[in-house]
């Protein structure tokens, strides 16, 4: 499916249906976002592994019942901190630019941040200036510069968001 | 030996079985599994998987979908091995019985293999680069070919070389794909005579090209020479163009050689070299236009794209029959560098080289710092970086010459009397000796790498002085000696604590302001980044100033002169030039951290607040390492929030820094006339300073009253002193 090049779709954002993630029937229309989009190859193995362990970090948006936009994520122990970790974002082209990846993320942090996260990360290619503002927005931090860590030499920010310690219930 | 390997095929229509190259042997026998894998696929139903004790859903993410050509690096592309691609033909030898054609492809295929080397220094797998050559793979079939052989050869040993090098510096970290040879034929039998290989071949093609020189001009010579390929009118150009590659590689080979001599003895012979391979280069880059003029036809195509000089695709190269030998993941499909780029990079990698080889390899470690920081500047690769860092550290010693403590002794400005002291056994001076070359081989890494580690290396700085000042004040911190000994120890201490504390606080500055390098701070970032630089940098003008009191102490001491003159006083009490040009860099971050904070608090559209955390999140984040290192001390998120939470427009326009760094940078240009590397730094520094100067008062004047004024950050003038743009919208 090829999308016609700078055609926007046109809608209201309240339109937009957001839904965490509900079995099996939601898989194949994540994987097919992000294998569209995405240039990695993942197994369907590998959507398996976050959908199954952490459902409810995963969401889906739908515009009049397609689905235009996904998040995927994790979290976990890690290094003695309880992270969590956003690893796959895709809304198709023509939904761009309206605030919906920025839902979709929002809404998963908020789950994790709920659920004892201290912090979240992600990588992003230095050149995606659109991940670099969205993330920016939520309060992410550039942690660090990873040399060359894509295949095509382009060098990646690990971003990180922390997490205010959680205020005293008296 | 196997027996002659029978192939089965899945025999659904019953066809003749193949030769495989890959045989069975006498304990393993090919078998079908197609039947097994069609029952497994109706084993299970969508959305259920085996569970296993050690197969669970995050060791599932390691399947690789057989046939899927992104994953299965096992997909069989053209040939299933290198014997089975050389036995149909995909590496002639001779590659043409026409020996025109012969030699052209000849140059073709070495031009590649320089746009394969080149794309192997730039962070790709060898096997997938320089290893994608089936000639390279099975070198000794090459032998009946004296220009191939040879040129395979050198190469061979080259990259065998560059690999060493690489390894021996061990910081390739993030580029360890580099030095991952996965099996492949690197060392050659016969290798080390690989120079004279190459040198009966170029004084065959010399006296080839001076026959055809000869025979042009009607003179004939004694010798009766074979020429070089069957077209007399080509013969010249040829040679040159054969020439010029030979001598390329030769005079590479020996900058290698020549520099991995230790104390840094091959330097100067490695500059003659460098200058010879330039020249090659320079020839090399001519010779396209003869070649791509000595066929009629021309090459599809953008010319520029190429990796040959002529711009034919080269013969003999297949990336795929090494994708089981080139990487843990499965290859992906890389591109060579073009030919055009590749002289490119080479000329940049030998201009890096001959600054090494320039190095006075001087004995002050602040020169060193120096040179180090700038030679950074110009982002030498990989394998640049690598020759510095072994020449910098070799056998445990500064050059392999001079032994860490006598380096710290002059840094520290200590009598030179001292660097044999007894003291230097002790085991927080060994540690401390370790330091000084752990910091050597971290800046001589990538920026990226260089700062993460840095950040982490602030904690053992911290802790070695915690330690120096614990035995120091143990030794003496109660008793007042008189003995000589005793004394000079008590110096030591205390001037290497002082060099400590200074050198920690140039770690945590280099920390910060690679942080502008490397794009980790957002603008909103700027504010605090400028005020915690601040802080650094008045820490380390006043260990510098105090470093320099004491080193002119000791000058003084040794009794230099008998009177101070009038001319010594004033001198003495004027600040030194080294601290007046961080008091410079003082101003712009002061000047910009009140700016920054000024129009945060007046614009609040300027950074709004983000919905899950605040700023002292983000001031606890990049700030952690300096902050758990204490460096500097009584420096906080509450301390910050202080000295910017009353910046307003007024308070801006009462005082402008950016015109004391002017002035600053204006007074201390005579003290570095013979410094181009500092005076350029001022330079840069003046025109910050004046931008800036400039927009604050226009940001005075007008800030509180237009609202469509809009203020952004460029570092068109400096690397890290953004220059401030007002515009009106």
């Amino acid at each position: 499916m090829e999308a016609k090049p700078e055609e926007k779709a046109e809608f209201e954002e309240a339109e937009i249906e957001y839904v965490s993630y509900g079995g099996e029937h939601h898989l194949p229309l994540i994987m097919n976002l992000v294998d569209q989009e995405l240039s990695e190859p993942y197994s369907i193995f590998t959507y398996r592994y976050f959908v199954y362990l952490w459902p409810q970090l995963s969401f889906l948006a739908f515009h009049k019942g397609k689905c235009v936009g996904t998040v995927v994520c994790k979290m976990g122990e890690h290094r003695n901190t309880f992270r969590g970790y956003i690893a796959m974002l895709v809304v198709i082209k023509p939904y761009r630019g309206r605030g919906i990846a920025t839902e979709l993320v929002t809404r998963s942090i908020r789950m994790m941040m709920e659920s004892g996260c201290e912090e979240v990360t992600l990588e992003a290619e230095v050149t995606n200036k659109g991940a670099l503002a969205l993330y920016g927005r939520l309060g992410f931090i550039r942690a660090k510069r990873l040399f060359h860590y894509y295949l095509n030499g382009v060098d990646a920010f690990r971003l990180k968001l922390l997490f205010p310690p959680p205020r005293q219930v008296l | 030996m196997a027996d002659k390997p029978v192939y089965e095929e899945a025999s659904i229509d019953g066809q003749p079985s193949k030769l495989a190259s890959i045989p069975a042997s006498d304990t393993t026998v090919w078998a079908d599994a197609s039947p097994l894998l069609q029952a497994a696929c109706a084993g299970l139903r969508d959305g259920e998987l085996i569970h296993g004790d050690n197969f669970n859903l995050f060791a599932a993410m390691s399947a690789l979908e057989i046939m899927d050509p992104k994953m299965d690096s096992g997909i069989v592309c053209t040939y299933y091995s290198i014997d089975e691609a050389i036995e149909n033909g995909a590496a002639p030898i001779p590659i043409s019985l026409d020996s025109t054609i012969d030699v052209c492809r000849t140059i073709d295929i070495m031009d590649h293999l320089l746009a394969c080397e080149a794309a192997w220094h730039k962070g790709h797998s060898l096997a997938q680069t320089v290893f994608s050559c089936i000639y390279l793979l099975r070198l000794d079939r090459t032998a009946p070919h004296a220009l191939l052989h040879s040129y395979c050869r050198i190469i061979r040993a080259t990259c065998k070389a560059v690999v060493s090098v690489v390894s021996d510096a061990r910081t390739h970290e993030e580029e360890d794909l580099f030095t991952l040879t996965y099996g492949l034929p690197l060392n050659g039998d016969g290798d080390d005579k690989c120079l004279s290989i190459l040198n009966a071949v170029e004084e065959t093609i010399s006296r080839q090209l001076r026959a055809c020189k000869a025979t042009s001009s009607k003179r004939r010579l004694p010798e009766d020479l074979e020429p070089l390929q069957s077209n007399p009118n080509l013969e010249e150009g040829f040679c040159k163009a054969l020439l010029c590659r030979l001598r390329f590689r030769k005079h590479f080979f020996h900058v290698l050689s020549c520099m991995k001599r230790p104390q840094g003895r091959g330097l100067e012979s490695a500059r003659k070299h460098i200058a010879s391979c330039l020249t090659e280069l320079e020839s090399i880059l001519k010779s396209a236009d003869f070649l791509r003029s000595c066929f009629d036809e021309s090459c599809e195509g953008d010319i520029d794209d190429k990796t040959t000089a002529s711009g034919f695709e080269p013969i003999g190269f297949d990336a795929m029959l090494n994708s089981r030998l080139s990487a843990p993941t499965p290859p992906r499909a890389i591109k060579i560098l073009s030919w055009k780029k590749a002289v490119e990079y080479f000329v940049k990698l030998l201009h890096d080289l001959d600054v090494i080889c320039s190095y006075s390899l001087d004995p002050h470690l602040e020169s060193l710092l120096r040179f180090v920081v700038q030679f950074q500047k110009s982002q030498p690769d990989l394998v640049a970086r690598s020759h510095l860092q072994l020449l910098l550290v070799q056998d445990g010693k500064l050059y392999g010459r001079d032994p860490f403590f006598a380096v710290i002794n002059k840094a520290a400005a200590l009598p030179e009397a001292t660097k044999n002291h007894d003291i230097q056994k002790n085991e927080s001076f060994l540690q401390l000796g370790m330091l000084v070359m752990n910091l050597l081989k971290i800046l001589c890494t990538n920026a990226a790498w260089q700062r993460r580690k840095l950040g982490k290396f602030l904690q053992d700085w911290r802790v070695i002085y915690v330690q120096l000042e614990l035995a120091f004040r143990n030794e003496y911190g109660e008793v007042s000696s008189s003995s000589n000994d005793e004394n000079t120890c008590m110096k030591i201490f205390q001037h290497i604590l002082l060099w400590v504390e200074e050198q920690t606080f140039w770690i945590a500055f280099r920390f910060l302001i690679l942080g502008f390098e490397l794009e980790l701070y957002s603008t909103g970032e700027y504010c605090m980044v400028y005020w915690y630089l601040y802080a650094v940098l008045i820490k380390l003008a006043e260990k510098t100033h105090l470093m320099m009191a004491v080193s002119h102490d000791t000058a003084k001491r040794k009794g230099k002169k008998k009177k101070d003159s009038p001319k010594d006083l004033a001198r003495e009490s004027r600040i030194p030039p080294a601290v007046l040009f961080l008091q410079c860099y003082i101003c712009l971050a002061e000047g910009l951290t009140m700016m920054l904070a000024a129009l945060r608090n007046e614009i609040p559209v300027f950074h709004g607040p983000s919905p899950f955390n605040t700023e002292h999140e983000k001031f606890v984040q990049h700030f952690e390492l300096l902050q758990r290192a204490c460096i500097p001390d009584h420096v906080s998120y509450l301390s910050y929030k202080e000295s910017t939470t009353h910046a307003r427009f007024s308070t801006l326009a009462m005082y402008n820094y950016f015109k004391d760094a002017q002035r600053i940078a204006k007074e201390v240009k005579s003290s570095f006339s013979n410094d181009p590397e500092r005076l350029a730094e001022l330079r840069k520094l003046e025109q910050v300073a004046e931008h800036n100067s400039v927009a604050q008062n226009v940001i005075c004047r007008l800030g509180a009253l237009d609202p469509s004024l809009k203020v952004s950050f460029e570092f068109s003038h400096h690397p890290f002193f953004a220059t401030v743009v007002v515009k009106r919208s």
